[in-house]
């Protein structure tokens, strides 16, 4: 698996039926992405974009309506089904919600301590040093081993969840939101230690989040996705400098700076409408019923993928490789 | 704004926390109060007792642990510390909403979304069976869910992260309370919805004339809709003011710590976000003098005997305050008593 | 389950655990206890009242009643505990099987626990053993199969919850195979809810066992039983209430007695706060630090 790909995901979908009979809820509508080995890769998008439904598609825990997840080349669903385990000591994922993703019967050390058990590392007292190591990587103190995860602030838990997530030591961490539960100082530890770990140990790491400075500063790669497709890929810095999609730049001109001397006068591009249901999206391109610069072509025909002045790629009718709207 | 009388006040608010294994001094002689139609926003480190601070006087700790108060909480005429529990759920439905921190455990993932929140509609705002259904849908939509009707019938989990943070601001507005107390409301959200949920709040605010305590990680947050900030550091308050004073002018050493570790997406591109070294105390001993002087660059002998006192250095109607004396003696910033 | 579910014992109500812990040492060291056989008889004593050498008297036949009791204990507590034992294997089995796989076995499972539980259990008993026939083996047979619904019932409403909950998803993203997700996670919620409700069962338990053998359909004679007791002592009522008001009595209290175990187990579950002795001890901790606190910090300030 030495060169092919981390991951590698082709023409996903992921549907779900929908309670009230009508069309299914297409959370993943039709993704292609790559992401390289050694790679901080970052996704973004508005809320109920399908950003969840993807990353755990890709670590199995959803299964896919259609197309492939490829894993160092490896075909994931193969993989997962005939050897689960050799598959978790190369991918880990970490939840969104840390408290709901840890029993409420066991105590932190029995929490970091489960994923040990179940691939049989060591004796108690290797595990016991490894434990150890885990809460030293994550900051934490001893004192919290022997207690319940409810009695942890929100920060530590997220804290104890990365930790379990490293305890085997993968070479692939897809994380939802990890970073969304912790405040704001925790956060640049958390985000420092990805990015030394990653270093170290050339962890590829997929991490879909909402805080877009810190993409900016950690992600080298960025997809923003918009109703269950890709609507703009690139390379970090150049991408958030000059977005070419209409909705990238809409959420980039979104996030609020700490300084309340510039949020006083900044000009914000605030999205009419509301976004579409994921069961129906709107023909033509997804984003047309809130686009500020739409024109009549994008009410009919879906815009591919095409190369952008940035570098990366973007699905607008009015972009290509020479330029791109400004709204 | 300012000159209205406070209608959610807390003064001297002691918390401390039982648990099987632990005693945790949460919240060590905290005052703050907010007025109608004013934000306040409370911010401080994980686990600097923001939650339990504003949750504690309204009962609304997790079962399991013993909690301690003492001090005072005043809403609507009385004092939630003293009320017994059937006065302050019936206060806490009609007069606080509450956004919680973490939208599961608010919502019951056994039953549909919509129900919950006409229930909600029904018993505190007194809505007959189908206005409350119409209430809860249109709450729904408010708050940018798309597709409200059918989501009304869909169960927790088959929601996204920000849908059911949107429904849980839905829940806490259901009620149509005086007080909101939304405990990171938007930390799930990409930065075009939480856009929207500010300005809905805001618009509520700006409609009913409710006051919100905002609790939150995001600078970004605190800068575009706060009037005041609180920063609290292990329990205690570090430094107070409006939002452009504490933001533009921090004083205290932890605060300027911690905006130094906010990323500023507006401002140029920067190298790696600076950490504030050493790890936040854990509150269980209480120890005498600053709780910040292990992790303080400017730390002096007196540091770990005095606790230092809320010091007033700019005196307008919401003074901006700092529990500093070091620092301020060292930049010579004039003391107004 | 874990350490520290056994230290909170210590808190439990121990007047409600007694009658339950002197029925079950009773039951367990009967033959020692027992000053006569229960079943020998003894036609020179007959309907004798209380005295130093039978403590509650002795029977028609002259049986020593102490003994009866004492050996009816014995007698109930097996048999519970056999019926308890197999209805909870079968039940929490085919329960969680039923929770675990879903889909269409779990619909097929799910009928037939709703068929067996739409009939009173005593009804399904008799049932049973109108076929199986009288006996000892048949009652617990039928006992069993009449009181196993309602655990796989609990059971499959656990694990169904239980399975929806984001943790067991994290197991499978470490790589635990189902027989560690079920038997680490879902188990132990499993066992914790069927347990309080199998030990308020076990007073019913026992009162069923009673009632079978009353009818004559459960423990034969001359086995001491407590039902059986009862039928004897009917006819004696008028002159020797002694002989039904005794083991109705002991009936009583182990059924009463099973049910309030029921519900401390009940109490236990809910997380409760440190309180009573260790919370006082605590608070003065507590009150001791701020005190000090206090002095460093005031006495440096006035020096
Ligand atoms: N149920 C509990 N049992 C024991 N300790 C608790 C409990 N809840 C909170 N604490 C402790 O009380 C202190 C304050 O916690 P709190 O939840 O208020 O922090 P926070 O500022 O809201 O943090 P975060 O930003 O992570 O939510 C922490 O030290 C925490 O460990
Ligand atoms: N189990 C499910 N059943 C039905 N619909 C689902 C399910 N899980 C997700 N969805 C729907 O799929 C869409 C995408 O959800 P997803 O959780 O992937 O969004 P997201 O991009 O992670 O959003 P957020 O940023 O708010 O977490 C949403 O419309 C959601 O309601
Ligand atoms: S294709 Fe059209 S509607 Fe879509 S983003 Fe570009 S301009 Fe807007
Ligand atoms: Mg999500
Ligand atoms: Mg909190």
């Amino acid at each position: 698996m030495s060169d092919a790909a981390a991951i590698e995901v082709r023409g996903l979908k992921v549907h779900f039926a929908n309670r009230s009979g009508a069309g299914a809820v297409r959370a993943v509508d039709g993704i292609d992405l790559t992401v390289a080995r050694g790679a901080f890769h970052g996704i973004v998008g508005e809320s109920g974009c399908g950003k969840t439904t993807l990353a755990r598609t890709i670590v199995g825990l959803q299964k896919e309506s259609e197309g492939t997840v490829l894993i160092g080349g490896r075909n994931r669903a193969e993989w997962l089904k005939s050897d689960r385990k050799s598959f978790s000591r190369e991918v880990q994922f970490v939840f969104q919600d840390p408290l709901g993703s840890m029993s409420r019967r066991q105590s932190v050390y029995q929490t970091l301590e489960e994923p040990l058990q179940i691939h049989r590392f060591g004796s108690s007292v290797e595990r016991r040093r490894r434990i150890a190591e885990l809460l030293d990587l994550v900051a934490l103190p001893e004192t919290v081993l022997d207690r319940l995860p409810r009695s942890l602030s929100g920060g530590q838990r997220q804290r104890v969840s990365i930790a379990r997530a490293l305890a085997l030591k993968p070479s692939i961490l897809v994380c939802d939101e990890p970073l969304s539960a912790l405040d704001v100082s925790i956060r640049a530890q958390i985000v420092n230690l990805f990015t030394s770990l990653q270093k170290q140990l050339g962890l590829t790491i997929v991490i879909v989040a909402h805080d877009l400075a810190i993409v900016r500063e950690v992600c080298s790669d960025v997809t923003v996705m918009y109703l269950g497709r890709i609507s703009e890929a690139g390379v970090t810095r150049p991408l958030f400098r000059e977005p070419a999609h209409p909705y990238s730049q809409a959420l980039l001109s979104a996030v609020p700076s700490p300084d309340p001397r510039i949020e006083a006068g900044r000009r914000r591009i605030i999205l009419a409408g509301d976004p579409p249901s994921p069961s129906a999206p709107p023909p033509g391109c997804r984003f047309n019923t809130r686009c500020p610069v739409a024109i009549d072509v994008c009410r009919v025909e879906e815009p591919m993928l095409r190369s952008v002045p940035h570098g990366g790629v973007a699905a607008c009718h009015l972009a290509d490789s020479g330029r791109r709207p400004v709204i | 704004m300012s000159d209205a009388q406070p209608i959610y006040s807390i003064e001297d608010l002691v918390i401390d926390l039982y648990a099987t294994t632990v005693s945790v001094r949460a919240v060590d002689g905290v005052s703050f109060n907010v007025r109608p139609g004013e934000t306040v926003a409370v911010v401080g480190e994980s686990g600097s007792g923001k939650t339990v601070m504003t949750l504690g006087p309204l009962g609304l700790l997790p079962e399991g642990v013993t909690v301690d108060m003492k001090g005072s909480a005043r809403a609507d005429g009385s004092e939630l510390l003293s009320i017994g529990s059937r006065q302050l759920s019936d206060l806490r439905g009609r007069y606080f909403g509450v956004i919680f921190q973490d939208p599961m455990s608010a919502l019951n993932p056994m039953l549909k979304i919509g129900p919950q929140l006409a229930r909600q509609a029904r018993r505190f705002a007194g809505l007959s069976h189908e206005a409350a259904r119409k209430e809860a849908v249109s709450l729904l939509a408010r708050s940018g869910i798309p597709d409200p009707e059918d989501r009304y019938n869909r169960y927790p989990h088959e929601m996204s992260g920000g849908m059911l943070q949107r429904a849980m601001i839905a829940l806490a507005l259901a009620a149509r309370p005086r007080v909101l107390i939304a405990d990171e409301p938007t930390t799930a959200l990409d930065a075009t919805v939480q856009a929207q949920i500010l300005e809905l709040i805001r618009q509520i605010q700006r409609e009913d004339g409710i006051a919100v305590v905002l609790i939150t990680h995001d600078i970004g947050v605190v800068a575009s809709v706060a009037d005041r900030v609180i920063v609290l550091y292990a329990g205690q308050v570090a430094e107070e003011g409006t939002a452009m004073d504490v933001l533009t002018r921090p004083v205290h050493p932890y605060t300027r710590g911690l905006l130094a570790s906010v990323p500023d997406f507006r401002a140029d591109e920067r190298a790696a976000t600076r950490e504030i070294p050493g790890l936040p105390p854990n509150q269980i001993r209480l120890e005498p003098g600053c709780r910040f002087a292990e992790r303080c660059e400017l730390v002096e002998a007196g540091c770990r005997q005095h606790r230092p006192p809320l010091q007033t250095i700019s005196a307008s109607t919401s003074p901006h305050r700092v529990a500093c004396p070091v620092v301020l003696k060292r930049e010579g910033i004039a003391v107004h008593v | 389950m874990n350490i520290s579910a056994i230290r909170d014992i210590k808190d439990w109500p121990w007047l409600v655990l007694l009658p339950v812990i002197g029925f079950v040492l009773i039951g367990i060291f009967a033959p020692a206890i027992m000053p006569y056989d229960p079943s020998a008889q003894d036609y020179s004593a007959t309907l004798e009242g209380m005295s130093w050498n039978h403590w509650l008297g002795t029977d028609y036949l002259g049986r020593d009643v102490f003994s009866r009791i004492v050996g009816g204990a014995r007698i109930s507590l097996v048999a519970m505990v056999i019926v308890l034992v197999a209805a909870l294997a079968i039940g929490v089995t085919i329960g969680s099987f039923a929770g675990y796989v879903g889909g269409r076995v779990e619909l097929v499972l799910i009928s037939i626990i709703d068929i067996a539980l739409a009939l009173p259990s005593l009804v399904i008993a008799l049932a049973l053993i109108g076929i199986l026939g009288t006996g000892y083996w048949s009652m617990i047979t039928a006992l069993t199969l009449a009181w196993w619904a309602n655990y796989a019932r609990m059971s499959r409403a656990v694990v169904t919850a239980e399975l929806q909950q984001p943790y067991i998803e994290a197991a499978r993203v470490m790589g635990a195979g189902h027989l560690w997700i079920f038997v680490r996670h879902i188990l132990p919620h499993v066992l914790a809810l069927v347990v309080v409700y199998a030990s308020a069962d076990a007073g019913a338990l026992v009162l069923a066992i009673a009632t079978l053998s009353f009818l004559g359909l459960g423990v034969a004679p001359p086995t001491p039983e407590w039902g059986q007791m009862l039928v004897d002592g009917m006819s004696y009522i008028e002159e020797v209430p002694r002989l039904v008001v005794l083991p109705g009595l002991a009936l009583t209290l182990v059924v009463v007695s099973f049910n309030l175990l029921g519900e401390a187990f009940a109490l236990q579950k809910v997380p409760r706060p440190v309180r009573g002795a260790t919370l006082r001890r605590r608070r003065r901790a507590r009150a001791r630090e701020e005190a000090e606190r206090n002095a460093v910090e005031t006495g440096t300030t006035s020096a």
